[in-house]
């Protein structure tokens, strides 16, 4: 070994005190250009947490996690984005498709840490210094990747549909119902929501495999009143459709319609194939509208044997009685019945129980009771006049049209109200030929009636005055006319908070004469079937029941739901109670069974 | 009466006339759910019967300037009795007319009296029977005017 080799080692410690090549990190960090993709953004207030972003990702980078701030408000999962940088590629994607605008991009880019763990966060909940950074990636105005507008429906034009009672909206063709099925993004916020939690991902999505006896197949496991539902629904599901934030919701109603449509009644029992045993159980159901019959069905399904009681002389209580054939024809209602009825379902109809059949009666000899009478009594306005003959309830006027009589509402009628009854009592009478006033004590905005109905009432021709207080009724100088005084009404701010209240302007009253006023307030229920000993026994709040865990009362045997038992007193709610009570039943009657899961009684 | 201790002692008795009339009316109730909900209606009238004894003692002030919501909801219903078979339309019906009635004795007792602090205890009690009524005004445009 020579020296140079004895000392080159020494020769490398020369070079720590030269400057370095490289640097710890840059001194001046660069900062990225104005539209940079870098960390996300979520405004959490603004997100529903649908998840869209956590799909569409495509490296997995994006979790869904609970955050408590959020949990149970409606139309929204309570799950924020959690981000994993060890994934994310970048691409924005996630920024491009989030229905509800709240994602986006900061333009920064560097976080250092010695944590390796540290780069997961969840956007808008954990503190980050890019949360307010007003630059980085935005999607631009007015891109979507979807349609933001759902697919125009079909309907007769109000100069035609006012001429007669066929239904108004044509439905989706198949090319039509395929476009607009395109737009759903599956995130299933809509199933929370419904109050029967159909699957509606799920059966939108067998419209694009146009697999309709599948979606059929879907639907029958949370509703058997899908034909109806397809027209009527209340479509709270739509109401929190994410699509609908930035566009116009999915037309989920249409698309369930649409299904049902493609399908024969005959094909049902084929399709559905549904099993109905003989438990030895015999249920006796009160009321046969779509909680009693929704009943009957998953009832029959669990091999019990299914009296319904009827006092009308056919099925489908408000269904049939309350809602005009203009939006729910009979042979749409009757595919759903008589369905439920073939899985045999034995109706007894013009039977009221209280008169025919003493409720201790059916007590004793039914092993379960499940009570769904609705609320069949038309609210009073208990104003001076009210008795007058000219005076007529919005019950009984759609009640006399669907059974075929005349209700007589003469040239011209006010209808007094700003529920369904009182848009479809009004929208009735200008199809008997009427001038329609409806007077409504609040504003437009504050009509409980479905949107769609006040605008189709109005289109037809029915005029609307608003803020208006009926105070008295008066005789007019003909028998076959009534004379009503409203006031003009100011809305108020209620000093306990609250929706404004109307308050009347006495000094702005108005006297009126018509053919008919159709007073449309409200309807409640009808417990005088029930002796008042059986009465006491039950939780009643409000003229309605109180049902406990799957609609039980404190009356061993027996089940309620409904409108007469629920606050929302909506066809699907009925149907849910129905289903819901089903399952309770079969609970009360095997008491013994090992598991009772939804799918045993689906 | 002419003094103030006259009056709050009148008034009291008021209160708690009513609270006695809800209770029986809960007794004899025949409809579902109503005994309950006189019960309610009882309980509130002594609420507002603790109010006046609070008054009374000087514990509490009536606040006469005080403004307060008149939704003139009661003033063109019909009257209506107060059978075992009331109904919770008409029950509310009755108590706002009962407390319109309170609230214009009141008024025109104290429209009837010079200034002074006798004025000023019926404006206030009429004030307090303006807050019942709107309270049971607010309960009828909430519960029975829903729909309407």
């Amino acid at each position: 070994m020579n020296l140079k080799d004895l000392l080159s080692p020494f020769y490398v410690w020369q070079r720590a005190f030269e400057k370095p090549y490289t640097s710890i990190r840059p001194i001046q960090e660069r900062p990225g250009a104005a539209a940079y993709r870098g960390f996300h953004i979520n405004i959490s207030e603004e997100c529903i947490g649908c998840g869209t972003c956590h799909k569409i990702c495509q490296n997995d980078a994006i979790d869904m996690v609970r955050v408590e701030t959020y949990e149970g408000r409606s139309g929204d999962s309570g799950l924020r984005p959690r981000f994993d940088y060890g994934r994310c590629c970048w691409c924005a994607l996630c920024v491009d498709m989030c229905p509800a605008g709240s994602l986006r991009m900061s333009n920064e880019y560097t976080w250092i840490t010695s944590d390796p763990t540290e780069f997961h966060f969840t956007a808008g909940v954990e503190h980050t210094t890019w949360q307010d950074n007003p630059l980085g990636y935005h999607r631009a105005e007015g891109y979507h990747l979807y349609p933001p507008k759902r697919i125009e429906m079909e309907m007769l034009p109000p100069e035609v549909s006012v001429q007669s009672f066929d239904e108004v909206v044509a439905g989706y063709s198949e090319p039509q119902a395929l476009l607009e099925a395109d737009r759903c993004i599956e995130c299933g916020i809509c199933v929370a929501t419904c109050p029967a939690h159909m699957d509606v991902p799920d059966y939108i999505r067998s419209i694009r495999d146009r697999d309709y006896e599948k979606g059929l197949q879907l639907m029958y496991r949370t509703n058997p009143f899908p034909a109806t539902c397809g027209r009527i629904c209340t479509r709270r599901c739509e109401s929190v459709c994410p699509v609908g934030i930035q566009g116009e919701a999915i037309a989920i109603r249409w698309l369930k319609r649409f299904i049902v449509d493609q399908i024969q009644p005959q094909d049902y029992a084929r399709i559905l194939a549904d099993q109905t045993g003989n438990s030895g159980h015999r249920v006796a159901i009160i009321g046969a509208g779509p909680g009693g019959l929704s009943a009957a069905y998953y009832l029959r399904k669990q091999g019990h044997a299914v009296t319904v009681f009827e006092a009308q002389a056919s099925a489908g209580g408000m269904l049939r009685y309350g809602v005009p054939s203009y939006r729910l024809p009979d042979a749409d209602l009757d595919k759903d019945i008589n369905y439920i009825v073939s899985l045999g379902v034995d109706i007894r109809y013009n039977t009221r129980i209280g008169k025919d059949i003493r409720f201790e009666q059916l007590l004793q000899d039914f092993d379960a009771l499940f009570l769904s009478t609705g609320l069949s009594v038309p609210s009073s306005m208990r104003i001076h006049g009210e008795e007058h003959p000219r005076v007529l309830s919005g019950l009984q006027v759609l009640a006399d049209v669907a059974s075929g009589r005349d209700p007589g509402v003469g040239q011209k009628v006010a209808v007094i109200g700003g529920g369904n009854v009182a848009m479809d009592a009004a929208r009735v009478s200008r199809r008997l030929g009427a001038e329609v006033t409806i007077l409504y004590r609040r504003r437009i905005a504050d009509m409980p009636a479905d949107t769609e109905e006040i605008h189709e009432s109005q289109e037809e021709g029915c005029h609307i005055v608003t803020q208006a207080i009926p105070v008295e009724i008066i005789a007019a100088s003909s028998p076959q006319q009534v004379s009503i005084k409203w006031g003009e009404a100011e809305m108020v701010q209620d000093p306990k908070g609250g929706r404004p209240r109307p308050v009347l302007q006495e000094d702005r009253m108005h006297v009126e004469t018509y053919d008919c006023i159709i007073s449309a307030i409200g309807q409640g229920s009808d417990l005088e079937f029930l002796s008042k000993e059986i009465q006491d026994q039950l939780a009643i709040e409000w003229g309605k029941f109180a049902p406990g865990e799957y609609q039980h009362t404190s009356l061993q045997k027996v089940f309620v739901g409904g409108d007469v038992a629920n606050r929302t007193a909506d066809a699907i709610s009925a149907i849910e109670d129905g289903h819901h009570a089903a399952r309770g039943i079969d609970r009360f009657l095997n008491p013994d069974a090992r598991t009772h899961t939804d799918q045993e009684v689906n | 009466m002419n003094s103030v201790d006259e009056i709050l002692d009148y008034a009291i008795d008021q209160e708690q006339q009513a609270a006695d009339f809800y209770a029986d009316l809960a007794g004899r109730a025949e409809k579902a759910g109503m005994k309950e909900i006189l019960l309610d209606f009882a309980a509130e009238e002594q609420s507002h019967k603790q109010r006046l004894l609070a008054v009374k003692a000087g514990d509490h002030k009536l606040t006469p300037e005080q403004q307060v919501l008149d939704l003139k909801i009661s003033d063109y219903l019909v009257e209506v009795g107060a059978s075992a078979n009331i109904s919770y339309q008409d029950a509310l019906i009755v108590a706002m007319k009962r407390e319109r009635a309170a609230f214009q004795l009141y008024s025109d007792m104290a429209a009837k009296v010079p200034e002074g602090h006798l004025k000023e205890v019926l404006q206030g009690l009429a004030k307090e029977e303006a807050k019942h009524k709107l309270f049971f005004e607010s309960e009828y445009d909430d519960r029975v005017l829903r729909d309407n």
